[in-house]
């Protein structure tokens, strides 16, 4: 079944059983958390102040997804790195979690329809919107498995009762998801 | 003469009070012709291979953000797949940060550098 497919110019139709969607959703909610909860807390009572606040972190995060997530800048220069990070990894952040909220919503304010799929149109914008967050998924849950270039081998010959092998599927599933959008898109 | 040009140069004079000053010609100004304006290195954006961004993807990427055809898109794509890694873009620093920020805002791994390091 293809999920994404091209609909007037520069639209795509999308169209997803109700468990992917919910899986979809609930993968979203997973991300969004952790990519809030890892935010270096801004130290003040002030709200314009907390606004206006816009100095990021100097070392990369803790969590190896969220490394991956927002990668240091430069490979050797720990200095032009810190810097790149101070004052891109806030908005970098932000733009990951507004990504997630814009794939949230539509999967949440979607009627279903009568055979249980939930379906709606994406626009040019909204499309990269989830591209962006499919990927941002891919490179978490991949991160979280230890994903290697060239393994494939390896997880396709997981015991059926192994606790990984449920995530490596919705992992390939997701990286199958992503490129049915950007056919999609290309129309 | 070398002895009697060198001794005109670092001649000095007396002034009025006796006092020793340096004469006027040695204490010309470097002319402005001089001064060395030293380019500022242009660097590069590098997009690194990943186990996880799928080729297509990446290819999108290059078409989406830098406009670059389908085909200097795919070429890139496969060089940092089979190479590890290929410079994307190159600029001002400033510009190299957004292209990096960009790359990272997509999910891709980039760094920039100075061109040549």
């Amino acid at each position: 079944m293809t999920m994404f497919r091209p609909h007037r110019t520069g639209q795509v139709y999308v169209e997803l059983p109700a468990y992917a969607a919910q899986l979809l959703a609930n993968l979203t909610r997973q991300l969004v958390e952790l990519l809030r909860d890892g935010e270096a807390p801004v130290h003040t009572e002030d709200p314009l102040e907390a606004m206006l606040t816009m100095d990021g972190p100097l070392e990369p995060p803790e969590d190896p997804a969220l490394r991956r997530l927002f990668p240091s800048a430069h490979v050797t220069d720990a200095e032009v790195a810190a810097e790149f990070r101070r004052y891109t990894e806030p908005t970098l952040r932000q733009s990951k979690v507004d990504d997630g909220a814009l794939v949230l919503a539509a999967l949440e304010q979607t009627a279903e329809s009568d055979d249980g799929d939930v379906e709606f149109v994406l626009d040019g914008e909204a499309a990269r919107a989830w591209m962006r967050w499919l990927t941002a998924l891919r490179l978490t849950l991949a991160e979280r498995l230890g994903v290697t270039a060239g393994d494939e081998e390896y997880w396709e010959s997981l015991d059926a009762d192994d606790d990984r092998l449920p995530v490596y599927e919705i992992y390939g599933w997701l990286g199958y998801l992503l490129e049915s959008l950007i056919d999609a898109v290309q129309g | 003469m070398i002895g009697e040009q060198g001794g005109r140069l670092h001649a000095v004079r007396l002034g009025d009070n006796g006092a020793v000053t340096a004469p006027d010609a040695i204490t010309v100004e470097r002319p402005e012709s001089a001064e060395v304006v030293v380019p500022e290195l242009p660097w590069v954006t590098i997009v690194w291979d990943d186990p996880v961004n799928l080729m297509s993807y990446v290819t999108f990427v290059f078409v989406d953000y830098f406009h670059y055809s389908k085909a200097k898109a795919r070429r890139l794509m496969l060089q940092v797949h089979t190479e590890g890694k290929a410079v994307v873009s190159s600029g001002s620093r400033e510009e190299m940060e957004r292209d990096v920020q960009a790359m990272h805002t997509y999910g891709l791994w980039a760094t920039l550098q100075k061109s040549g390091e």
